[in-house]
């Protein structure tokens, strides 16, 4: 008969086994095939250039802001006037979809529920499946491209080089742009473009930026901020096929039993209301932000009454903020809002002293 | 038991048939989508009964294996028998799962059974917000049924090492019930987050990833090797323990 503790050696193997593959497996993978080397205006160049209109992939996103995080229980549903503020909380995932300028998807996925957002032609279609509504918008024929969704499109003029030198020139002065070792996002080889605030005062400790290696692709984004370990905001790719995804992604009809809203897009006129717009351009004029300090440490003021007594976000405002001298204070890992007594709300990625200091400026 | 599963969707057919319109967000998820397509009543007694019923099935199942014949005094005739503890252990377990895939397959075809009896059967949405047919639906059921039967692979494997432990099989039953609920629980603190990747209840509600166009297999695919981990260490620790145990009942 074999020794008694000889019996026991597989209950010894097996976590030892499983322990030397979890730690082998969470081993930062080195980027195998290194990149060959850029500065950062060629790199930016690369960003610039970049065409990959179609793709299908999975974001994931986490924050750490320091907000309060909203609870989740498990099965269960949440309040929907807070479904869209739970984003900034908490980690998601997200599956993105893309072809071309006009086709695009993004699901992000909840726990037993999803919400959708689907571009097709002109047809736009959001879809929450906890309370099963959808909303239908029909964007205006001539707006084609979507200026917020593919930022160095088509209908930009500068040529790559010279956006990347333009930008590089707006942002140099208060900010280190370098590249740093290259990364491994989704599989991908990238380089990484690192801002860092050269101001001492500003919250923002830096910000990453994963460029695709071979397509110029922003694959992440990471925010780190100031005395704090974990990125305050990350958000980058876990898995990316470039190719056009399956067509009927894009394809979205309501769901039968879905209530549907449909939301009205403005038309975009332009000789007409120009008469119109003067009169509501003068009454902004004084209740336009204030901005105080440059780059990176400029603090924003908004004059009283710009954010309305909003029934919910009041209720909501009172629960996230901390009563400070003069105000209420919402802060964030990266941004500090001070709504002070008398309305006015100052705002600033600065330390609450020098929101105190610029609100008490005036 | 499987009787009393099945009782988990009849009683929620039975009760949204009898009251009114449920709202939307309201109740487990899915519940306000049974009155337009029975085939909802499986999937919701499915979510219903993850957290604790499922477990609880479980839990007695394989608790009660070696546990069981020790506490009747049946253990060493079985081993009187030349068929060796080995092998008596991975039969136990066999049994347990044979039961682990049964449970959420009757829970499943039960609901979509008494829910296409009382209410009517269509195309079924999916989380999307796409629909498809009834016959892909029926898919989708039996894969979530077969996603949860290995979520709860790890947690028999569990109630099998307990149940060496001990001569009791309510103390075993008690112990694997009880671990599953702790897991739950520790799986829900944002505290220990770098802990919840490692739970055995931590895939067991993403099960919704099968209902989504296209289907999302990644937690799938984690589930697995994160049960197949479980199977295997507490296998193991349950090998060690029978064969090296003096068996005296």
């Amino acid at each position: 008969m074999t020794p008694k503790w000889l019996r026991w050696l597989p209950a010894v193997a097996v976590p030892a086994v499983i322990a030397a593959g979890a730690l082998a497996g969470s081993l930062p993978a080195s980027a195998g095939d290194p990149l060959p080397p850029k500065t950062p205006e060629q790199v930016l160049q690369l960003i610039a250039q970049h065409s990959e209109p179609a793709l299908s992939g999975t974001l994931e996103q986490s924050s750490e802001l320091g907000l309060p995080e909203l609870p989740k229980t498990g099965a269960g549903s949440d309040a929907s006037g807070t479904a869209w503020l739970e984003l900034l909380t908490g980690p998601h995932t997200a599956r993105i979809y893309r072809d071309g300028p006009d086709n695009a998807r993004i699901q992000v996925m909840d726990r037993l529920a999803e919400r959708n957002a689907i571009r097709h032609g002109n047809d736009v279609w959001f879809y929450n499946s906890k309370d099963n509504t959808a909303a239908h918008a029909q964007l205006p024929a001539d707006d084609a491209g979507d200026p917020g969704r593919h930022s160095a499109g088509s209908d930009i003029t500068a040529t790559p080089d010279q956006l990347a030198a333009m930008l590089l020139a707006k942002i140099e002065p208060g900010t280190d742009v370098a590249v740093g070792a290259d990364v491994q996002v989704a599989g991908r080889a990238a380089y990484n473009l690192v801002l860092t605030p050269k101001s001492d005062a500003t919250l923002v400790g830096s910000i990453a930026v994963a460029v695709d290696g071979q397509t110029g692709l922003p694959l992440g984004v990471e925010i780190n901020a100031r005395g704090q370990s974990d990125p305050a905001f990350r958000v980058a790719y876990t898995s990316l096929t470039l190719g056009a995804p399956d067509a009927s992604v894009f394809a979205f009809t309501p769901p039968p039993g879905a209530t549907v809203e449909e939301i009205p897009v403005k038309e975009h006129k332009h000789g007409n209301d120009a008469g119109n717009a003067t009169a509501p351009a003068a009454r902004d004029s004084n209740r336009k932000p204030a901005v105080t300090g440059s780059g990176w440490d400029s603090v924003v003021e908004f004059p009283a009454g710009t954010a309305g007594p909003a029934s919910d976000a009041t209720a909501l405002l009172e629960q996230a903020t901390v009563p400070v001298q003069g105000g209420r204070l919402l802060s964030t890992a990266l941004v500090n809002v001070l709504v002070l007594d008398d309305g006015r709300v100052v705002a600033g990625s600065v330390p609450l002293e020098r929101l105190q200091a610029a609100a008490a400026q005036k | 038991m499987l009787c009393a599963l099945a009782a988990i969707p009849i009683l929620i057919a039975v009760a949204v048939r009898v009251s009114s319109a449920v709202p939307p967000g309201r109740g487990p998820a899915f519940l306000d989508r049974i009155a337009q397509n029975g085939l909802f009543v499986g999937v919701t007694a499915m979510v219903v009964s993850v957290p604790l019923f499922l477990p609880l099935t479980v839990g007695v199942v394989a608790g009660d294996t070696i546990a069981g014949e020790a506490g009747q005094g049946t253990l060493r005739y079985l081993l009187v028998a030349p068929a060796g503890r080995t092998r008596l252990l991975i039969i136990k377990y066999a049994g347990a799962a044979v039961f682990v895939v049964v449970a959420p397959l009757v829970v499943a075809l039960t609901g979509a059974g008494i829910g296409a009896a009382l209410f009517p059967v269509g195309p079924v949405t999916l989380l999307s917000g796409d629909t498809i047919g009834t016959g892909e639906a029926m898919i989708r059921l039996l894969l979530i049924a077969a996603y949860l039967a290995v979520s709860l692979l790890g947690l028999s494997a569990i109630g099998l090492f307990i149940s060496t432990l001990t001569d009791v099989p309510v103390g075993a039953m008690a112990a694997t019930v009880v671990l599953s609920v702790v897991a739950q629980v520790l799986d829900a603190l944002p505290q220990l987050e770098w802990l919840h990747p490692w739970l055995f209840s931590h895939y067991w509600l993403d099960f919704g990833d099968l209902l989504r166009q296209p289907v999302s297999w990644d937690s799938f695919a984690a589930n697995a090797l994160l049960q197949g981990g479980y199977v295997a260490v507490f296998g193991a620790l349950a090998y060690g323990r029978f064969i090296t145990k003096d068996v005296l009942s």
